[in-house]
């Protein structure tokens, strides 16, 4: 493999994707999520909105939430509660991991 | 390409009323829903009804596929016929178009036209695409090159488009841990017009070890012991992803007890820290020796498991 071949990334962490970027990794419109924040159904990122970042974990939250409303014609209350436990269940599973028990 | 049957996929008939394609869809959604099934190919399954459901649900959608006619069975070689969506015009899709080329042939074939709002003097940067990236405990310790295989759908001359596969050898530096993300500028969507390409984005995620589990930065590893080394305290080695440790046993370790030896976790700045929990494991009795030397220990010591203090 020749070193022109392989392409070098940035590597970002924690807070690092605009509201823009992670609606466009996800495919679907800022207003979307915006409506989800102010309804207290998303974690609400500091500041004006010009400003917010999202982690890859609030990828992870706005695709299922997303994913769903439309598979399962959900209210946005519904998917977030759901999505609240998937989250739980996520942690539970890794404490299990960390315990060698899964 | 092949035949792809949508009603059968879905389990209902060619008449299914717009109410039981969607029972039927919600119902297989939560059967492979891939948080919680346990349906070993959940993941391809779901792909494979979304596809389904994103054409019977679309009523401009269905009736070209159903003008495509009867007597096609799954799987078999399928082309077709010129002109065959003539007077359709299919729009709002409801899946995105990242999902959508996570979809069939068949489906980038007959539905994967693209909207007439391209060329001209119009410009616009390129969507930003979204994928996983799977790593091994040792990429991070040690920085890699891993190959990654996208599905990207390309446009043609007459604007439609079909699937292709693209590999991509991809840089993982030293030190990355689960939930980074590395972005390849410029390797997303091509842009519009002279406009720029997207970016992929790399969501970074380490594949199951039989020894270790990556938690962020730590890393996590059980460390197996003699009686005596828990009881007496001791220097044991300890096999880690950039060589090996001697690790101090602290005397009157038990099992269960977890030592912390900082630095040592995932190479970074700061490095994450190395977890050892202690498993102390007994040597099983099936030599004459060894019987006696448990059996002494039951003589001398006055010792019970059992006893709460």
């Amino acid at each position: 493999m020749r070193d022109e071949d392989i392409l070098t990334g940035r590597v970002l962490e924690g807070r690092c994707l605009t509201l823009e970027e992670l609606c466009a990794v996800c495919a679907f419109e800022p207003d979307w999520l915006v409506g989800r924040i102010e309804e207290g159904l998303f974690p609400a990122p500091e500041g004006p909105r010009a400003e917010w970042r999202f982690s890859a974990l609030s990828l992870s939250r706005a695709r299922r939430m997303h994913a769903l409303e439309r598979d399962f014609e959900a209210v946005p209350e519904l998917a977030a509660l759901v999505a609240d436990m998937l989250e739980e269940m996520d942690d539970l599973h890794a404490r299990l991991r960390r315990a060698g028990l899964e | 390409m092949e035949y792809r049957d949508y009603y059968k996929t879905l389990g209902v008939s060619r008449e299914a009323t717009i109410d039981e394609i969607k029972k039927a869809y919600r119902r297989l959604a939560r059967k492979y829903h891939p948080d919680v099934s346990k349906e070993p190919d959940a993941e391809a399954r779901m792909r494979e009804v979304n596809e389904a459901y994103a054409v019977l649900s679309d009523a401009e959608k269905r009736a070209a596929y159903d003008q495509l006619g009867r007597g096609h069975r799954p799987g078999e070689a399928f082309r077709p016929p010129p002109g065959w969506d003539a007077g359709f015009e299919f729009a709002g899709p409801g899946f995105s178009g990242a999902e959508a080329a996570d979809f069939s042939d068949f489906f980038a074939e007959l539905f994967g036209r693209m909207g007439g709002a391209r060329g001209g003097g119009f410009r616009m940067r390129g969507e930003d695409h979204h994928a996983k990236i799977l790593l091994d405990v040792e990429d991070a310790y040690a920085g890699a090159v891993r190959q990654i295989a996208l599905r990207v759908p390309k446009i043609d001359s007459q604007g439609r488009v079909a699937l292709e596969t693209r590999t991509l050898n991809v840089k993982v530096p030293k030190g990355i841990h689960a939930g980074q993300i590395i972005r390849l500028a410029g390797q997303g969507a091509p842009g519009t017009g002279q406009a720029k390409a997207g970016d992929l984005l790399l969501e970074v995620q380490f594949r199951s070890h039989a020894r270790y589990r990556v938690d962020g930065r730590d890393l996590h590893a059980a460390l197996p012991v003699a009686p005596w080394e828990a009881a007496l305290g001791g220097v044991v080695p300890v096999d880690v992803p950039d060589g090996r440790l001697q690790v101090r046993i602290p005397a009157g370790a038990q099992s269960g007890r977890v030592l912390r030896v900082r630095g040592r976790g995932i190479p970074g700045e700061p490095p994450g820290d190395l977890l050892l929990e202690i498993r102390v494991v007994l040597p099983e009795a099936t030599t004459p020796q060894a019987k006696a030397l448990y059996e002494t220990m039951a003589r001398e010591l006055a010792f019970d498991p059992r006893r709460t203090s």
